[in-house]
């Protein structure tokens, strides 16, 4: 088996006596896009920051590419780029000699690699400027090329969309996703947007109240084996499915009928459906969004 | 290693403030050197309209001055630590007059050694406080200290490379301030003074200036030796500056517990002489410049090894303690 490209061990910590994150445990296999979602709160900033070594944990250890970060922090640190609730530039410096100081400081970082992450972030055109000129959106692209230029196997992105808008998420958005795919780099994401994590990612980890609530791939998460019949009278086909099929099947309050069925027999269901003259006007499968999901399994009115 | 603080001293430089320092020392040596100047020829014309004489004899107005200390000894008015002080006034001008050298004629050497003594325990630690005082919180209050931090070299070596270009521009700017306060005093008199004999060695024994010791320097090799002064309190000032900026993590507060303290400091002198616990703050034992000139009020038990014992302590505990504390923060900005 290959090593993972994270991995995080009984992570936890405590801030004066109180347990803000509590033994957190996954990983992150290669070419992976994971997706870190959370409610405000939850820890999701906190344990980003104890991965690169931002915050110290109380207890629980992080690995990248095998590679201790309290033991062995300096090749630890050499395979990861981050961007945490940035973007965080130096603004009196131009975009490129804010590049060129942070590439000064890893072992071989070429004047190349800078080049090249500043085109694939598309910033060619405005690169010498100062930085306090630059748009929330230009910032957060060169806060991307800061990650990049030292060609790292991990990305860790917290919450890198704030503050952009649409199109700017989009923008931002599609250049992960094509890194992801065209470099293998593996992404670590954290989000508010839930459509986000749901487009962009391979697996997500819930966090909620500084405990890991479920870890997943998406699909997996989404499906919920459900089917949803729009017919025109619903509570005979509720009958039907009890009687020749033994299935439990509710009715919504816009008139859908629901059950949880074996894929397999959908066909069966129709035709007897439509040999008892009902009309079928739509069948889906019933996937939950992730947004309902992660409702569901963060229900809190209160800060805890 | 040598990349960090080429990195560092880029920063400082690119930001501006050094430029902001030099222009503050512009102004004030100018006004300065200027205030010298005017005091200077109005004292001849004082002198001139008194006497009724033509031109200027410096034995004279050094006659005078003698005699005016030796009336004041005589008011019964004076504290005893007071007496002390006069005394030992009276004793080198004594000194000066019997060996024939001029103390007033202001020159360009005399006002840079002057402008140091009158700027080392209040002016120059501000400006450095001014250079220092951001190095790390200014990181922290503009979120930069996260990029600087996820990178592949350890939290220590970052600091240590800010500590260098920290302590290279301090020496810069103590440079700087002697060519500076050089220069522009010369356009003033029109004198270097350099090779003038400036009598130094004046020791305190037992309260009484004993002037056993003393030799004849010239005064370019007495304006070294202050500068030196100045440069070790500046780095020890440097020092202090960044552990308060580590603490805490904001510039203002930083530069605000620092004059606290710088202020704060002056008003403890008063309590040198009844308060003995006051001579370890590094605050009083800054004017490392006044054992040497010999004008200052003698606290037993203060000498120019105890105070440069005493700064080099605080420096140093200022640096370890700094460091740990560094390494271990947790970055929450």
């Amino acid at each position: 088996m290959e090593t993972p490209v994270l991995k995080v061990a009984n992570l936890s910590k405590s801030i004066k006596n109180k347990e803000i994150i509590k033994n957190i445990s996954f990983q992150l296999n290669k070419g992976e896009v994971l997706g870190f979602l959370g409610p405000n709160g939850a820890g999701k900033s906190t344990t980003l920051r104890m991965l690169v070594g931002l915050s110290r944990p109380s207890a629980g250890t992080v690995s990248i590419c095998g590679h201790a970060i309290d033991d062995d922090y300096v090749q630890a640190m050499a395979h990861v780029g981050c961007i945490i609730e940035g973007p965080d530039l130096y603004e009196y410096l131009s975009g490129y000699k804010n590049l060129e100081l942070l590439g000064a400081m890893s072992q071989h970082v070429t004047k190349t690699a800078i080049d090249d992450a500043i085109a694939l972030v598309g910033m060619e055109k405005r690169i010498h400027d100062k930085v306090s000129i630059y748009s929330m959106g230009m910032k957060q692209r060169i806060g991307l090329a800061q990650a990049l230029i030292h060609q790292p196997d991990l990305l860790i992105l917290d919450e890198p969309t704030n503050g952009l808008d649409p199109q700017g998420i989009h923008e931002f958005r599609e250049i992960v996703k094509s890194l992801a795919k065209d470099t293998g780099i593996s992404v670590l994401i954290s989000s508010h947007l839930i459509s986000e994590v749901q487009l962009m990612c391979d697996r997500v980890c819930i966090i909620n109240q500084g405990m890991l609530v479920r870890d997943g791939a998406v699909t997996e998460m989404l499906s919920t084996g459900e089917i949803v019949w729009v017919v025109n009278n619903p509570c005979q086909g509720q009958r039907i499915l009890n009687e020749q099929f033994q299935l439990d099947a509710r009715i919504t309050t816009q008139n859908e009928l629901i059950a949880a069925i074996d894929l397999e027999i959908l066909p069966k269901i129709n035709a007897a459906l439509i040999a008892a003259g009902l009309e079928l006007q739509t069948v889906a499968a019933n996937n939950t969004t992730l947004e309902e999901l992660f409702l569901s399994l963060t229900n809190q009115k209160t800060i805890h | 290693m040598l990349n960090l603080i080429r990195n560092e001293v880029t920063k400082l430089l690119l930001k501006k403030k050094l430029f902001l320092i030099i222009g503050l020392l512009i102004i004030f040596i100018t006004l300065l050197s200027y205030g010298q100047q005017y005091t200077y020829e109005k004292n001849i014309d004082r002198f001139e309209n008194l006497s009724g004489a033509g031109s200027y004899d410096w034995k004279s107005l050094a006659t005078q001055r003698l005699d005016d200390l030796e009336k004041r000894l005589d008011s019964p008015y004076i504290p005893d630590d007071g007496i002390a002080s006069i005394d030992i006034e009276i004793k080198q001008l004594r000194y000066f007059i019997d060996n024939d050298i001029n103390p007033i004629t202001p020159s360009a050497a005399k006002f840079s050694v002057d402008f140091v003594e009158q700027g080392i325990s209040l002016l120059i630690p501000l400006i450095i406080v001014i250079l220092a005082a951001d190095l790390v919180s200014g990181e922290f209050s503009t979120g930069t200290i996260k990029v600087l931090l996820t990178r592949a070299v350890p939290r220590w070596k970052i600091l240590l490379s800010k500590l260098i270009a920290l302590l290279l521009m301090t020496t810069l700017v103590v440079l700087i301030m002697g060519l500076l306060a050089i220069l522009i005093s010369y356009l003033f008199f029109g004198q270097w003074g350099f090779d003038e004999p400036v009598a130094t060695g004046f020791r305190l024994i037992d309260g009484q200036l004993n002037a056993d010791a003393v030799i004849l320097v010239s005064r370019f090799e007495y304006t070294l030796l202050i500068y030196s002064l100045t440069w070790y309190v500046a780095i020890v000032i440097a020092a202090l500056t960044l552990l308060i900026s580590i603490i805490v993590d904001n510039t203002v507060t930083a530069i605000g517990v620092l004059m606290a303290a710088l202020i704060g400091g002056q008003f403890l002198q008063f309590f040198l002489s009844d308060w003995p616990i006051v001579k370890f703050f590094f605050v009083t034992n800054l004017d490392l410049i006044r054992y040497l000139t010999g004008s200052y009020q003698p606290i037993p038990g203060m000498s120019l090894n105890f105070s440069i014992i005493t700064l080099g302590i605080w420096g140093l505990l200022a640096l370890l303690i700094g460091f740990q504390i560094f390494n271990r923060k947790d970055v929450l900005v």
